[in-house]
């Protein structure tokens, strides 16, 4: 008899007292929402997915801050997502550094002889960043960068933790990045 | 004293929906800061991106999402502590650079796109800025003293924002340095030797 009787305020107090069963039943009424929100800020698909679960989570850990006289559930989960958000504009400042020199290389209709050769250029930039990660971190690098493939199924492919898998790829990143800062 | 000119609706919706660029998001954090009023406008937009976040339509999570989700629930949560200083002593800055008698830059170590640029800049009691034109727009909270442009006088805790058609002199008023925190989109064109000094030394 789980007919959804209570209100998304209740649901995130009974969580906070540690209710995993009305935990999933958020999730069921806010995964997706969460979601497309962060498509529309432009979030790619797999980012989403991953910040998604992010915020889930987070919404599990601070249910006891959750105020109802204060705000209403549906804007205490969107501030939360927000914030997962801008978290990750402010954490993947390396990240994204070095997808636009990755993006240089996709654009390949229509170009210019001197266009190919910047865009040898930065394939063998790019070869060249890869051969100073480990093989692990390479891994890593090639299922989130280039397959675009959620942290979370990176994990699972790989049967490593999430921790692992986000910590290889930071380090990578630092890696790749004190590589970039040689070249400039 | 509470600041006296504030970010538009428009520029303040944009932050409670998450859309501004990083650097541009700061520099509004750093007026609603100490302006009660701003804050309560963003929580009112707050509330209205929460019921529209209730009638969104629903992305397809993966298949095995909740189990994830679940499975992570008894890990430890990354320990958080709020930190409380002054928001000018919160902001990471890179290497202070004097570029004139009076005056100096910091950049602010932020995200943002390599096309903005995010930094302080100081100028010493009756100082003068050199004059420029923007070349996209620009957001300024002042966090110390005060300046007054051709648009009035900007105090502590004042928000302005520029965009690509105006040109201004800003002069620094009263007997303090004037700090403003800036996020400006493309390079600044300034006029005159001490801003191409200024802007290119501190490569902002």
């Amino acid at each position: 008899m789980h007919d959804r009787v209570d209100s998304d305020e209740a649901l995130i107090a009974r969580t906070a007292r540690g209710d995993r069963e009305a935990f999933a039943q958020l999730f069921g009424v806010y995964a997706g929402k969460v979601k497309g929100y962060l498509v529309r800020l432009g979030a790619p698909p797999a980012a989403a997915e991953d910040l998604m679960q992010d915020a889930m989570v987070s919404i599990w850990r601070r249910a006891a801050s959750f105020d109802a006289t204060k705000a209403k559930a549906s804007t205490w989960i969107f501030v939360i997502a927000r914030n997962a958000w801008i978290d990750k504009l402010r954490r993947e400042r390396t990240e994204l550094a070095y997808r636009q020199t990755v993006l240089v290389s996709e654009e390949s209709e229509d170009e210019a002889p001197d266009e190919a050769a910047m865009r040898g250029q930065t394939e063998d930039q790019v070869a060249a960043a890869l051969a100073t990660l480990s093989e692990e971190q390479r891994q890593v690098v090639q299922l989130s960068f280039f397959e675009d493939r959620p942290h979370s199924e990176i994990a699972a492919h790989l049967s490593l933790p999430l921790g692992t898998v986000k910590s290889r790829l930071r380090l990578a990143l630092i890696k790749l990045r004190a590589h970039w800062e040689q070249l400039k | 004293m509470s600041p006296r000119h504030h970010p538009s609706d428009d520029i303040l919706t944009g932050y409670a929906a998450g859309a501004l660029e990083p650097g541009f998001g700061l520099v509004v954090g750093a007026h609603l800061d100490v302006c009660a009023h701003c804050r309560s406008r963003v929580g009112a937009f707050e509330a209205a991106s929460g019921d529209a976040l209730s009638d969104l339509a629903e992305a397809d999570v993966s298949a095995n999402a909740l189990t994830n989700v679940m499975s992570r629930l008894g890990d430890q949560a990354p320990r958080t502590s709020t930190d409380t200083r002054p928001f000018i002593e919160r902001l990471s800055l890179k290497k202070k650079r004097w570029v004139a008698p009076g005056v100096w830059v910091a950049g602010v170590d932020t995200p943002h796109a390599p096309e903005n640029r995010v930094y302080l800049l100081s100028v010493a009691a009756g100082g003068l800025t050199a004059r420029h034109e923007h070349a996209g727009a620009e957001f300024c909270t002042v966090l110390k003293g005060a300046y007054r442009d051709e648009l009035g006088l900007f105090a502590a805790g004042d928000f302005a924002a520029a965009d690509g058609d105006l040109n201004h002199q800003p002069v620094v008023e009263g007997d303090e340095a004037c700090v403003c925190l800036f996020a400006t989109e493309g390079r600044l064109r300034p006029q005159g030797l001490l801003g191409r000094l200024a802007f290119a030394y501190a490569n902002v």
